[in-house]
């Protein structure tokens, strides 16, 4: 195709347009030549000086983390000041003097100290930390003889410590360095390789409010490597506090309770949703992943068979237990399916076609009621409304309790446990349903899996009348009301006259828990671990401690109108209350304790 | 089949192998910038090579006036990409100038420059008639070139908002201006100046400040100016050597391995390797006009000539920048500064010149 028709040709067109573009392209890069000419060729060793002699070294100040409250302003995690023996290698002469000196002065092996300086000289820029968290002593030794060690300083540096060691580990977490993970995370913030970033617990989910703003300091430094002066600084601006609503003094009480046994204890504000106690045992001192941990602390927490790093308040999951016959009986009481008042007999099983379901008290209980059915956890009486409800009634009513769901706690990692479903069944197994999966389900046992915060969040919200809240662990912020099942308070009486007479009566299965002073309610709860090996065996003692089954006991108080609930699971405590009942009932009564040590208080103050 | 046998005949090496010179420079710089920092940005800045080879590759291939032909389709696509930094794009302090594909991060600014070239080159081989621009035949053009500088100057970005305008400009000088227009339209100009100030977003307003006066914010937006400027003189004649700029290794200068990556350069190599660079930028750019000069359609002609004032003026604002006479602005350095789009556009535009500069033998 011919393409010059209308116009000149192009090469005649532009001929001269080109000629002024290149004399254009010229121009500026002869700008630039000239210009790179006077800078480094006529000014050149006016900016070798300044880059030679005026060295900047710029470091990072790291902001102290904030502190992480109780909820009476008692420090659980605080940031002390901490001595670090800091190198910037390429300051470093003699990597054998320098290493010979210090290891006299931190009694640490030569070699140790000499094989880092020589490893870190690739990144000769980088300050690098030869010791952390050094004594007093050694601080002053290094101190006198600064003017013989060029290259190396003492820094300050925040420590985080934890001034309760293992208690409430898991709900305050602990910090460490940053991940290559967690790194590329953030990018966007002022994160460096090195930092300090929260890993578990409040440390993680409060790691914005906690951690501050770093700050930056540049120093001046002569050839030798010594600091001058420092030119500039803007400091580090501290994290914020962090106020929880767990009480240290229950907290306390229920980690004794547990003492070295596997199990969780959770105790809430059942009008508020806040988290008093978030025990899990055995706890962890989060100390150790701050400074430097030694192998052999390593494998003791993470070869622990009983996996203490583990949470288990929320992230262990077991069959609820006959706890779960409350909630079988709320579903049914808004089914329209249960008559309080009616009778149902007990004569010890209970038969679905040719399976026979046994009640835990072999001879029966005879005709009972609703109200005693709870108090003498009869298996029959909820075996009969579960077949009635189906397992698709009692998993609507869990699911609006929280069971089986996250329970939104701020701590986010905690598990959803599970509240099967027909479908789910389906889906999961591709099996149908089977109607004595119905029964046991009423009481507790079968597919379903709770945490024991779900139970305490589930249980708060019985007692409260129906109002579910979201725990809340931060003193900060409004209680979240997730819904209101608005409960009669003429259901609720037959509830919470069940749960009385569980403590307090003489047929009762929570009697554990029981206290002369107090007007306490509860439930206990058996998860079963191995099926069918506990019925052959009389004594519990007998039976390995893997297959012995997981006791559950919950309390609240007083009954009328509750203020504290608590819920414990001891990992294979057997059955009921004998070991979990007394440390709902110690942190009950500490709960009582401390309000009256409050009042006597006030009552001091105003006198 | 015969007139595609003589591919490497017909091949511009002279462009080819200068911008892969330019190139290893560049790999070399990116590699000292990034060292001891366990980055994986010389990994990535490789990935990004490939991927560029591969559009060099069909952008060469496909006949260039193909383009011609669809500058309509690539100015929309162009426009709507711009548009869609603003719904989906990521903030990234106080601009929004990309948009995510999986892993991929793209600035459709960058597009905004290769395809305003293809566009106004398009518009000259249309209107060929036109002789001479005066107001009237200005008004269109320039304003579907304004579309996409506004919507780039919103993001913000002054710098390729600029670098758009400047390329434009310098388009419509090359298809010819009435010198009345051009005078009054310079008038115009210098009384809307002051006008502008009112629209720079507050930091873009500190750096002409510290430009001026750099020791006004040392830390601040001065900083780089000044280390910048030590860098670069301190590298001498010969220059530190290669991994051993300590401005550079010291970590004073941020952004080393983008905008100042010059910097590197001029710090390591000295003022011997600053000046190959500069030769090899002036070989290559020149070259591309000649080619333009060579071609056998008007569009061909402006599109080398566009392609040519897109790396000048890159070239020129980036090192002035580094070396202190310019103001800090996001302008990257050609085939030599890290960045993914923009390495991809580049050799895009090598391949469109190696087009044009092999099918002026096609009849």
């Amino acid at each position: 195709m011919n393409h010059n028709i209308t116009g000149p040709p192009v090469e005649e067109e532009f001929k001269n347009k080109a000629r002024v573009l290149i004399i254009f392209v010229f121009m500026l890069l002869g700008i630039l030549l000239f210009r790179l000419f006077v800078m480094q060729i006529i000014r050149g060793s006016y900016y070798e000086g300044l880059s030679q002699n005026n060295r900047l070294r710029i470091i990072d100040i790291p902001a102290p983390r904030g502190k992480i409250l109780d909820r009476n302003g008692i420090v659980l995690a605080d940031t002390r000041p901490a001595y670090n023996v800091m190198v910037m290698p390429e300051d470093i002469s003699s990597a054998s003097d320098i290493s010979l000196r210090l290891s006299f002065m931190l009694n640490r092996p030569r070699s140790e100290i000499e094989d880092a300086i020589r490893q870190a000289k690739s990144k000769p820029y980088d300050p690098l930390s030869i010791a952390k968290d050094i004594s007093f002593d050694q601080v002053a030794k290094i101190e006198v003889q600064i003017f013989n060690l060029p290259g190396v300083s003492i820094e300050t540096m925040p420590e985080r410590e934890y001034l309760f060691q293992d208690l409430a580990s898991h709900a305050v977490g602990f910090i460490g360095e940053i991940s290559k993970g967690q790194l590329e995370e953030n990018s966007e913030e002022d994160y460096g390789p090195g930092d300090i970033i929260g890993k578990s617990g409040i440390e993680l989910a409060c790691e914005d409010t906690l951690k501050g703003t770093k700050g930056v300091r540049i120093f001046e430094v002569d050839a030798r490597g010594r600091r001058v002066k420092v030119l500039n600084e803007r400091a580090a601006v501290e994290g914020t506090d962090v106020k929880l609503t767990i009480d240290e003094g229950l907290q306390s009480i229920a980690a004794k309770g547990l003492s070295d046994k596997a199990g969780a204890v959770v105790a809430m504000v059942p009008n508020t949703g806040e988290v008093l106690v978030l025990e899990s045992s055995p706890g962890f001192d989060p100390t150790i992943f701050t400074s430097s941990m030694t192998p052999e602390q390593w494998k003791q927490v993470m070869g622990n068979p009983m996996h203490p790093l583990e949470n288990r308040a929320m992230r262990g999951v077991y069959p609820p237990g006959s706890i779960m016959k409350v909630v079988t009986a709320l579903a049914a009481f808004n089914a329209g399916i249960l008559n309080p008042d009616g009778k149902i007999y007990c004569p010890g099983y209970y038969t679905l076609g040719h399976t026979v379901f046994r009640c835990w008290q072999a001879r029966g209980h005879g005709q009972v009621d609703l109200v005693t059915a709870i108090t003498q956890s009869c298996d029959v009486y909820f075996y009969t409304l579960g077949r009635a409800l189906g397992i698709d009634g009692i998993a609507a009513y869990a699911f609006m309790l929280g069971l089986g769901t996250k329970t939104g706690i701020v701590l986010g990692d905690d598990s959803p446990g599970l509240m099967p479903t027909k479908l789910w069944k389906r889906q999961r197994y591709g099996q149908p349903w089977h109607p004595g999966e119905d029964v046991i389900a009423a009481i507790g046992q079968g597919f379903i899996l709770v945490t024991p915060l779900q139970i305490a969040k589930a249980m708060s919200a019985v007692v409260n009348g129906g109002k579910v809240f979201t725990p809340k662990l931060l003193e900060e912020g409004q209680s979240v009301l997730e819904r209101n099942l608005n409960i009669p308070k003429s259901r609720l009486d037959y509830i919470k006259e069940g749960l009385k007479g569980a403590v307090e009566n003489d047929r009762g299965t929570a009697q554990s828990i029981k206290d002369p002073l107090f007007s306490i309610g509860g439930k206990t709860g058996t998860a079963q671990v191995a099926r069918g090996y506990t019925s052959k065996l009389s004594d519990e003692s007998d039976i390995p401690y893997k297959y012995r089954d997981h006791a559950w006991i919950f309390g609240f108080s007083p009954v009328e109108k509750p203020e504290i609930v608590v819920v414990a699971l001891v990992e294979h405590g057997g059955h009921g209350g004998a070991v979990a009942g007394p440390i709902v009932r110690d942190v009950i009564k500490g709960y009582y304790l401390q309000k009256e040590a409050v009042r006597e208080q006030i009552r001091q103050n105003y006198r | 089949m015969s007139r595609y046998a003589k591919i490497t005949d017909n091949l511009d090496w002279g462009i080819l192998i200068t911008t892969i010179l330019i190139i290893c420079i560049g790999l070399l710089s990116v590699y000292s910038s990034t060292s001891g920092t366990g980055s994986t940005i010389f990994i990535k800045q490789l990935t990004w090579i490939s991927i560029g080879t591969f559009f060099l590759i069909i952008f060469f291939v496909v006949d260039y006036r193909t383009f011609m032909y669809s500058a309509w389709p690539i100015y929309g696509l162009t426009v709507l990409a711009l548009v869609l930094v603003f719904i989906m794009g990521r903030e990234i302090s106080g601009a929004r100038r990309w948009i995510a594909f999986g892993p991929f991060r793209m600035q459709p600014s960058e597009l905004a420059k290769i395809f305003v070239i293809i566009w106004m080159a398009y518009w000259g081989e249309k209107r060929r008639h036109i002789q001479l621009y005066g107001f009237r035949e200005l008004i269109f053009p320039a304003a579907i070139v304004l579309i996409p500088v506004a919507l780039i100057l919103a993001e913000p970005d002054l710098g390729t908002a600029g670098i758009v305008s400047f390329i434009a400009l310098a388009m419509f000088l090359l298809l010819g201006i009435r010198r009345s227009t051009i005078l009054s339209l310079g008038a115009l100009c210098a009384a809307v100046m002051p006008f502008l100030w009112f629209l720079l977003k507050d930091y873009q307003r500190k750096r002409i400040f510290t430009f001026l006066d750099p020791s006004r914010d040392p830390l601040g937006s001065g900083y780089h100016a000044i280390q910048s400027k030590i860098a670069v003189g301190s590298g001498g004649l010969i220059g530190k050597g290669f991994l051993h700029g300590t401005q550079t290794q010291l970590k004073f200068l941020p952004e080393h391995h983008t905008d100042f990556i010059f910097s590197v350069v001029a710090e390591e190599w000295g003022f011997i390797g600053s000046a190959v660079i500069l030769f090899l930028y002036l070989l290559l750019i020149t070259r591309i006009i000649t080619v333009g000069l060579k071609a056998k359609d008007r569009f061909g002609a402006l599109l080398c000539f566009g392609i040519a004032s897109y790396f000048t003026f890159h070239v020129f604002i980036n090192m002035a920048m580094a070396s202190g006479i310019f103001p800090v602005v996001g302008v990257p350095l050609p085939f030599i500064s890290y960045g993914g789009s923009f390495m991809v556009i580049n050799l895009i535009c090598i391949g469109l010149v190696l087009n044009v500069a092999w099918r002026r033998f096609i009849f």
